[in-house]
């Protein structure tokens, strides 16, 4: 039962490192910037979720006042960090991220306090058995959220038009805009969809841990990284399936590998070893 | 030393090992283009390795050597990671190096685990003796740097970091330049480690962290990238801001990450590339 | 097999299922002039590639002086004395014209990291890149940075690159495309008095009058297979030559 229990726990968080990756890996996608301050835009969804939450009573407001601050903060940085620096060698937009991702970091210290926050009354919180496995409703909760992302952004991407032109941006930038495709609008809302994935996941970690803190979104950054490598940067499913394996892994890891390695040390071990036998990822293609 | 208290010479070494430390990580990143966002584990390697050495018995000098040597050899296996990867990939496997890196100290209790290695032992130098040495070290390695940047593996490096694909062509062996500046720079680093754990007498996993790897990244970047006057001058000033004005120390990383985004951002050439675009702008006028 | 410098056997190159080459074998003997021509798409560049290293055949063999070259780096190539001057120009960018030529001229020196470290001195090198500089008639913009020349100088600069080596085959990819009609010409001259030298010369070349004038024979690809091979006159004047190359308005002329 321990191993299937895990097995679930692992799927839990797996969700969430998806619900975070995803938007990284589309961001890689369409512009090849390593977008290391989306963990910052994670944060502020937790922060937002506790603060909307508290104030009203209702997560389901509180889930969307975050999606859409944290979607057009996304959109912001995209417009003042990312566009001007397209032209320039990768590493320009990658450390200035990393930079922002860092002050990012430290402003929510200054604004919200060291020590973190939790929901007053959080919601969620009743547990589910079924066949002798318990589960919250806020795990259950954060599987169906990612499920429904991933099902959705399939649909946008596949069914319809605005999600051609994504794709066409994406694999065929040149011959997109000359077609007439919006690169800048079909980026503005990559950006957007990306940064408001990442602000469910916001509201999803700080309900699970009912805690929002400052650094809440290192960890989680990085290990987002490392899975939109594993998953073939760029690649929405290989990415998927990087951050559900390593969710399972991490949680098999920390039971079984705890004496070796932290759990946070798992997923880079993980990734190294892959990269040193497949350059291009587990789901990349050359 | 020149009738310094023991407040300036306490500055004076953390100065002259963050100059060491900051042109260890630009003789990979700045001069051979390899980027790297772990430096901070070869820092830490080389402390560990010293003082736990250190604490056995075993002589100063000898036990930053080997500090130094033990970080060359973990760089030179990171370095063989830059053979298979490359810019992005690279970025984000140098980062999982320095991740892995406080993952596996955190867990061994040999290494102290959690809380680290504390009553490291006083190298008998003395303040003052200390602190020229670090200086030495900082003054070595500079001279170094610009010894490397006018010797013929400079100009190699150079070619590389443009376009290694050109270089082969030229029949560069690239895969053992590239190691080659992994393995000086991580024995620098390792050595400035040394130093560092016997100035503090007490080091633990947090000191080396991503936020220190971003810390002494911050310091190339900021005085520019390859530019060793431009380094020098960003690592002084970098770490000396924090210890003059304590309210700017809170405000440390809102610094750092403030300053790194804004450089990116107007001038990714930095302090130097900033200076060299002003110059030739008076020089045309 | 004496005097055989370069020797393509069999050589087949696919890219995902499509053929590139196909079955090519050709060889190239000692101090030869050697035009590899063909028009767009007809497999030059690539076979060009598989002597460099850049693709691999999915199977026949080159060898240059004997040595099988299939499983070597591209930079042990270029140390078995392959020069190669790229088709699209490659300057290392944070380098003057003069220091992109003195570093290949430092070849004996920048074969090991540790002579590397230890050598400073580069005027020798830079003596020598002057000098090939002028020799393909860009020493005027010795101490400028690539960024600030046209075409014709970069093309130059490739061709000036790969001598520094002193190959004792010199590959090259199109040499005069982008050079006007004068500057063509003087190029070309510099090449064939290059191979008066003794210097052994692979040229791939759409300028068909500047082949015509400086090879002494050459090999024709069409659609990945040669289809011809031999004096400049006899080739050109063949009906599937003039057809494949030149294409039909010509071979009616």
């Amino acid at each position: 039962m321990l191993f299937l229990e895990l097995f679930l726990q692992g799927l839990v968080q797996g969700s969430i490192y998806a619900l975070i990756a995803i938007g990284l890996t589309l961001v890689y996608g369409l512009l090849r910037v390593l977008h290391v301050a989306h963990a910052g835009l994670f944060t502020l969804g937790g922060y937002l979720g506790v603060l909307v939450t508290n104030a009203s009573g209702s997560l389901a407001l509180a889930m969307l006042v975050a999606i859409a601050v944290v979607g057009s903060l996304g959109m912001a940085i995209y417009r003042l960090c990312y566009q001007p620096l397209l032209e320039k060698p990768p590493f320009v937009a990658l450390i200035a991220s990393i930079g922002l991702f860092i002050a990012m970091e430290e402003l929510y210290r200054l604004i919200f306090g060291p020590y973190g926050m939790s929901y007053v009354q959080p919601p969620l919180q009743d547990v589910i058995v079924f066949a002798g496995l318990s589960l919250k409703l806020a795990e259950l909760t954060t599987m169906a959220i990612a499920l429904a992302a991933v099902v959705g952004l399939a649909l946008l991407a596949g069914r319809t038009r605005l999600g051609l032109a994504w794709r066409a941006s994406v694999t065929v930038p040149q011959m997109a805009a000359s077609f007439g495709i919006d690169i800048v609008r079909i980026r503005y809302l990559n950006f957007f969809i990306a940064s408001g994935l990442a602000a469910v996941a916001g509201v999803m970690v700080a309900l699970l841990n009912n805690l929002v803190e400052p650094t809440m979104g290192s960890v989680p950054s990085y290990k987002a990284l490392a899975i939109i490598v594993l998953g073939g940067l760029g690649n929405v499913r290989g990415t998927l399936l990087a951050a559900l394996a390593l969710g399972v892994i991490e949680s098999y890891g920390t039971i079984y590998l705890g004496q070796l390695l932290d759990r946070d040390a798992i997923a880079f071990a993980f990734l190294i070893a892959v990269l040193m036998v497949r350059p291009q990822g587990l789901f990349g293609k050359r | 030393m020149l009738g310094l208290d023991a407040y300036h010479l306490s500055l004076i070494t953390a100065v002259g090992i963050s100059v060491g430390v900051a042109l260890s990580l630009n003789l990979i990143t700045g001069f051979c283009g390899q980027i790297s966002l772990g430096h901070a584990a070869f820092y830490g390697t080389g402390a560990y390795c010293a003082a736990l050495l250190t604490k056995a018995g075993v002589p100063f000098a000898l036990g930053l050597a080997s500090g130094a040597l033990l970080a060359a050899v973990l760089g030179v296996v990171v370095g063989l990671a830059s053979l298979r990867v490359r810019h992005d990939f690279l970025a984000i496997t140098t980062m999982g190096v320095g991740f892995l890196f406080i993952g596996v100290v955190r867990q061994q209790d040999v290494l102290g685990g959690e809380l680290g290695v504390s009553a490291i032992p006083d190298p008998g130098l003395g303040k003052a003796g200390f602190a020229l040495l670090c200086v030495g070290f900082a003054a070595a390695v500079s001279a170094f740097s610009v010894y490397v940047k006018r010797s013929w593996m400079g100009f190699v490096f150079d070619a590389v970091a443009s376009d290694e694909d050109t270089a082969r062509v030229l029949g560069i062996d690239v895969p053992r330049y590239k190691l080659a500046a992994f393995a000086l720079g991580t024995a620098l680093a390792g050595l400035g480690g040394g130093l560092y754990a016997h100035n503090v007498k007490f080091i633990a996993p947090d000191s080396f962290g991503f936020v220190e790897s971003i810390t002494i990244l911050a310091m190339v970047v900021i005085g520019g990238i390859g530019s060793v006057g431009g380094v020098v001058l960003a690592a002084v000033v970098l770490s000396l801001l924090p210890q003059w004005f304590q309210f700017i120390d809170d405000y440390k990383l809102l610094l750092y990450g403030g300053l790194l985004f804004a450089v990116m951002r107007f001038s990714p050439g930095g302090l130097a590339g900033a200076t060299r675009a002003v110059l030739a702008r008076m020089r045309g006028a | 097999m004496n005097g055989q410098l370069l020797k393509l056997e069999s050589v087949t190159v696919t890219f995902g299922g499509v053929v590139a080459l196909s079955e090519v074998t050709f060889s190239l003997e000692s101090s030869e002039l050697l035009g590899l021509i063909g028009p767009n798409g007809a497999g030059k560049t690539t076979a060009l590639r598989s002597i460099t290293g850049v693709v691999t055949p999915q199977h026949g063999t080159v060898t240059v002086a004997g040595h099988d070259l299939s499983g070597l780096s591209i930079q042990a190539r270029a140390r078995l004395g392959l020069g190669f001057s790229q088709q699209l120009v490659r300057p290392f960018f944070n380098l003057s014209l003069l220091d992109n030529v003195a570093l290949a001229a430092g070849h004996a020196i920048t074969r090991s990291p540790r002579r590397a470290l230890f050598a400073r001195d580069r005027s020798r090198q830079r003596a020598q890149a002057l000098e090939l500089l002028e020799r393909v008639g860009i020493a005027d913009a010795a101490a400028s940075a690539p960024a600030e020349l046209p075409l014709g100088y970069l093309k130059r600069l490739e061709v000036a690159r790969a001598l520094a080596l002193s190959p004792r085959l010199l590959l090259l990819d199109e040499p005069l495309a982008g050079l006007n009609q004068q500057e063509a010409r003087r190029l070309a001259d510099t090449l064939r008095e290059l191979n008066g030298d003794g210097l052994s010369m692979l040229l791939i070349e759409h300028n068909l009058s500047e082949v015509m004038r400086i090879c002494a024979r050459l090999v024709v690809l069409d659609n990945g297979r040669k289809i011809a091979e031999g004096v400049p006159g006899e080739v050109m004047s063949r009906a599937d030559v003039r057809r494949a190359y030149l294409g039909e308005s010509y071979a009616q002329a």
